[in-house]
């Protein structure tokens, strides 16, 4: 007669460190687009003050918080939500839903309509977010992957595109 | 379209299917308020490393499991007490059956137990006695099934069971469990998927809902049994084969079993042949002598067997004729995919000719509505010549 | 049939569907343990006397412990407190939601706060808060069309604090819903009309956006059948039982399919339009319709094309060949809005500027579309469309819905 075991959920680390230099990146560039770029800059001035969101998946991170600090910049602002309030965080279900996105397999579209993400707040908050995100994987991935990544490949001026690109990548990588 | 003047359907069944889906359980597990789930499968899976997928898939939730993979092809009450003692002293609140047949009724009946006490089970053998919803079950389907795993039936000794209470929650279609088994097996479950999914669609029951589920089933079926007996490795095909289990299970638990249905288990039963086999032959015999009664509705069934180009091409007099057609060149299509072993007659399944009325007697006395002993015998004669 | 990477799919709600399924709502709430329901309603509804109908089909089964029939039109915060200390006043044991959508919001809303014990439905907002079953819970709907009858989704308002509350759980479904074609056998033709079309959009948005799957698609295309048979026949011949009952079929079945695999942009305009402008939903929805696909046509016009099947029945879906279906499916719904505005002696829109309120003023305005348009950048429906849309689209698709004309299809921006 068989007999049961117990088996503790183990981890995925090589996954979790991926996701969240991915995160890290990504929260970085962000910073460096909103100043960079106006569609982000006004994404951004439309969301209320000290307007702070969290991306991150399930169930313990990592987490990537972006808001407005004080005098109203975009701030990447860490992967530590502890004493962070956030107004809207978008959970990614699990860490192979996280791989399947930043390996750019799924895009926030496609994630959503397979129902991998679930989102605590506004849903116009969660809209604006999305648009934040999709300008600046414009801005930081080669068009072919970008395509992949965003529903509707913008018709940018090579001037926005190119120019915008190399600013974003040095604010991103000097932290800008 | 026909839109009946009442009728009642219901199925608990949610259904996660496709890349990644088992990763997404401790997620459904904790909208279920459930926290340490129960595994149940059998050593063929274990060996074949499908246990393994599923640790994979909860690793990095936080969630531990109790795994239990010695679940036997024939198990008993004695199991059921075991099982039910393991559960109850590792603290477990849910259970996850992974496979098909066996593994199935097996978890299906140890959720009557724990959700009460083991005494249960005997107190609710039978039709619709269970009162209450169980813990949450969840169902891993291989291609090893029955084509019963998402149906309300399950069935342990000589007990069976009938309730909507029985049918899985959840039921997650995982691509990496869906790897390939003998062709016999295969196709069994898909033919009694659609045996289950025709009487559905055609029978008096019929309504718009259940035809929802019968008509993905028929049509997965119809669009890939034959590609996947072919070529096994057509993955795509497994997954949509496994899905139309799943669909068809829902449906068949929102209508009486039919004809085929129950001739088709007489044959294998008395005959120890594969139901799936017998039904597949059985079926369309059994249309073709339904299109003369009433109350059932064959020229519709055109469509999901067929799709819209040929229905809408097909004049309405020729329509269940075609319909017919379409299921003997289906038999033969899988005779010659299979090469020869999914045979078309009761004769080449090697079923003695002089049996015929003994199975027909005997199944015509089971069923509580419908079909005489006469009726029955004729369409076993025209089944054991075939077409 | 289509099998996408992955998909969900769930619906475990009891239908119960007949021209007497009323009947038989005692013996589903013995089954559920229930004997006390309190019925949820509003003014309209029980003004059309079909509480009395749901009373006297039930009354010898059950114990009506209350009936509230003032629930207000956009289910209110203030209203589900109420209603959740009238059911404890009166020891009921369940609910019987009869109404449309608010009144199935608002019940769902009285559902958390019984059930849980709880004074502060905030708590509960937000995607799955819920951990455990509710208190039972039996749909009616009186209109074909919301399909909110078979949706995991609440939205309930506070008005005081101008707060929106969306409530999304499986434990929100009603563990019954019942469909009794008397329940729409009064209903007057625009809104016949309206409503049917909101279920048409349903069934076409979940069939030819996103997140359509297989067990989704297959009732969308039963719901789209039905209604393509029936809607017109219905709005001509209000009496027509079957029709009704059929009508109602479709809306539970575009309900189901939707609620699986959510909408597009013609809901996502729809709501604008909705919220700036206060044009009824179904009318929305029928206006934009056809201007949604004709958006997306360069990325899911094949989806579209196999609409003909259900729709324009197999003799005109034989005769269309294969590269015009699509089209002939855009037109076909313009001609059912044709077809509507005629039955229902011209109070059916085909256009926004034909939209008028009660005192026969233009609802919508030139003036406010980029209001509108500005509003559906906010919607979380825009998520599933195939194509996406900026503040230029959206109000690009405003202004030809607005005069009525078709889109200009190479002013679509394709990326």
């Amino acid at each position: 007669m068989g007999t049961i075991r117990e088996v503790k959920s183990g981890k995925k680390s090589l996954k979790k460190d991926y996701v969240a230099i991915m995160m890290w990146f990504m929260g970085r560039a962000i910073q460096a687009a909103a100043s960079v770029d106006r569609d982000v800059r006004k994404e951004f001035a439309e969301l209320p003050d000290r307007f702070t969101f969290d991306l991150c998946v399930m169930p313990d991170g990592p987490h990537m918080i972006v808001g407005k600090d004080r005098k109203g910049y975009v701030r990447y602002m860490g992967w530590d939500t502890e004493g962070k309030r956030t107004n809207l965080r978008i959970k990614i279900k699990n860490l192979e839903a996280a791989i399947l996105m930043f390996t750019f397999q799924e895009s926030t579209a496609l994630a959503t309509a397979r129902n991998r993400l679930v989102v605590d707040g506004e849903v116009p908050h969660a809209c604006a977010a999305v648009r934040i995100l999709d300008i600046v994987e414009v801005y930081l991935l080669p068009k072919i992957i970008a395509k992949l990544a965003v529903k509707r490949y913008p018709l940018w001026s090579p001037g926005r595109k190119y120019i915008g690109r190399v600013f974003v990548y040095l604010r991103t990588v000097l932290g800008l | 379209m026909f839109s009946p003047d009442r009728y009642e359907f219901f199925c608990p069944v949610k259904t996660n299917s496709g890349s990644r889906a088992l990763e997404h359980l401790p997620f459904e597990l904790d909208t279920m308020n459930a926290t340490k789930p129960f595994v149940i499968t059998s050593q063929k899976d274990a060996r074949r490393g499908l246990v393994d997928v599923i640790i994979d898939a909860f690793k990095d939730s936080g969630v531990t499991i109790g795994i239990f993979d010695g679940a036997p092809a024939a198990p008993g009450m004695k199991l059921i007490k075991e099982l039910f003692t393991m559960y109850r002293d590792g603290g477990y609140d849910s259970l996850i059956a992974v496979g098909g047949g066996a593994v199935v009724d097996t978890a299906k009946i140890l959720n009557i137990a724990v959700s009460g006490a083991p005494e249960d089970i005997e107190r609710y053998a039978g039709s619709d006695l269970i009162t209450k919803p169980l813990k949450p079950l969840v169902l891993v389907p291989t291609l090893s099934g029955t084509g019963y795993e998402s149906s309300r039936y399950a069935c342990i000794d000589t007990l069976s069971f009938s309730s909507c209470f029985l049918m899985p929650h959840l039921v997650v279609i995982d691509p990496r469990m869906i790897v390939f088994e003998d062709v016999e097996t295969t196709a069994a479950a898909s033919l009694v998927t659609l045996t289950h999914a025709v009487e559905v669609y055609t029978g008096p029951e019929k309504n718009p809902l259940s035809d929802s589920y019968a008509y993905a089933a028929i049509r997965f079926v119809m669009e890939n049994l034959v590609s996947v007996i072919r070529d096994p490795r057509d993955g795509k095909g497994r997954l949509a084969l496994v899905n139309a289990h799943n669909a068809a299970g829902c449906a068949f638990s929102n209508s009486t079993p039919g004809m085929a249905h129950r001739l088709g288990k007489a044959v294998g039963d008395a005959c120890q042949l594969s139901w799936g086999l017998c039904m597949g032959i059985l079926l369309p015999h059994i249309l073709e002598r339904q299109t003369s009664e009433d109350g059932y509705h064959i020229p519709g069934l055109l469509l999901p067997l067929a799709g819209f180009d040929v229905y809408a091409e097909t004049p309405e007099h020729m329509k269940v004729q075609k319909a017919i057609g379409i299921l003997y060149d289906f038999q033969r299509d899988l005779f010659e995919a299979s090469r020869g072993a999914i045979v078309r007659s009761l004769k080449d399944a090697e079923v003695p000719e002089e049996m015929l009325r003994d199975i027909a007697r005997k199944a015509a006395g089971r069923s509580s509505t419908g079909f005489d002993a006469d009726v029955s015998l004729m369409v076993l004669e025209q089944a054991w010549k075939g077409k | 049939m289509n099998l996408p990477g992955y998909y969900e799919f769930c619906c475990r709600v009891k239908i119960i569907a007949g021209h007497d399924a009323l009947e038989k709502i005692p013996d589903a709430l013995a089954y559920l343990r229930a004997r006390t329901p309190m019925i949820v309603s509003d003014k309209g509804v029980a003004g059309a006397g079909l509480i009395d109908i749901v009373t006297s089909a039930i009354k010898d089964g059950v114990t009506i412990g209350a009936v509230a029939d003032d629930v207000t039109p956009d289910s209110d915060l203030q209203v589900v407190h109420r209603l959740a200390r009238l059911y404890r006043e009166k020891r009921c044991d369940s609910l019987i939601a009869v109404g449309g959508g608010s009144v199935m919001d608002t019940a769902k809303g009285v559902n958390i706060l019984i059930s849980e014990n709880a004074d502060d439905l905030m708590k509960f907002s937000g995607a799955n808060a819920l951990k455990r079953a509710l208190k039972p819970l039996i749909a009616i709907p009186t209109t074909a069309g919301t399909g909110s009858e078979v949706t995991l989704v609440a939205v309930v308002k506070d008005h005081e604090r101008h707060l929106k509350m969306a409530f999304v759980s499986y434990f929100l479904l009603p563990d019954v819903s019942v469909l009794d074609s008397r329940m729409t056998l009064s209903l007057p033709p625009a809104i016949t009309a309206a409503t049917g079309m909101d279920a048409l959009a349903h069934a076409v948005e979940a069939y030819t956006c996103l997140a359509k799957n297989p067990l989704s698609d297959a009732h969308a295309l039963a719901a789209i059948n039905l209604i393509g048979e029936n809607l017109v026949r219905v709005t001509r011949d209000p009496g027509d039982k079957n029709g009704r009952l059929a009508m109602a079929n479709a809306a539970t079945l575009a309900g189901i399919a939707f609620s699986n695999s959510m909408v597009g942009m013609v809901h996502t305009l729809g709501h604008s339009a909705g919220s700036v402008c206060g044009v009824p939903h179904g009318v929305c929805m029928a206006i934009l319709l056809p201007y949604g696909l004709e958006y997306n046509m360069h990325k899911n016009g094949h989806l579209t094309a196999e609409l003909l099947f259900p729709l324009g029945g197999a003799q005109v879906y034989a005769a269309t060949p294969e590269g015009e279906r699509a089209d002939k499916v855009i037109a076909l719904v313009r001609r059912i809005n044709e077809d509507l505005h005629e039955a229902s002696g011209g109070r059916h829109p085909r256009f926004f500027r034909e939209v008028v309120d009660r005192e026969g003023k233009q609802m919508v305005p030139r003036e406010k579309l980029p209001e509108i348009a500005k509003t559906a950048l906010s919607d979380g429906s825009l998520f599933y469309n195939p194509e996406d849309l900026d503040y230029d689209d959206f109000l690009m698709v405003m202004e030809t819905s607005w005069e009525g004309e078709p889109l200009e299809r190479r002013k679509i921006k394709k990326g």
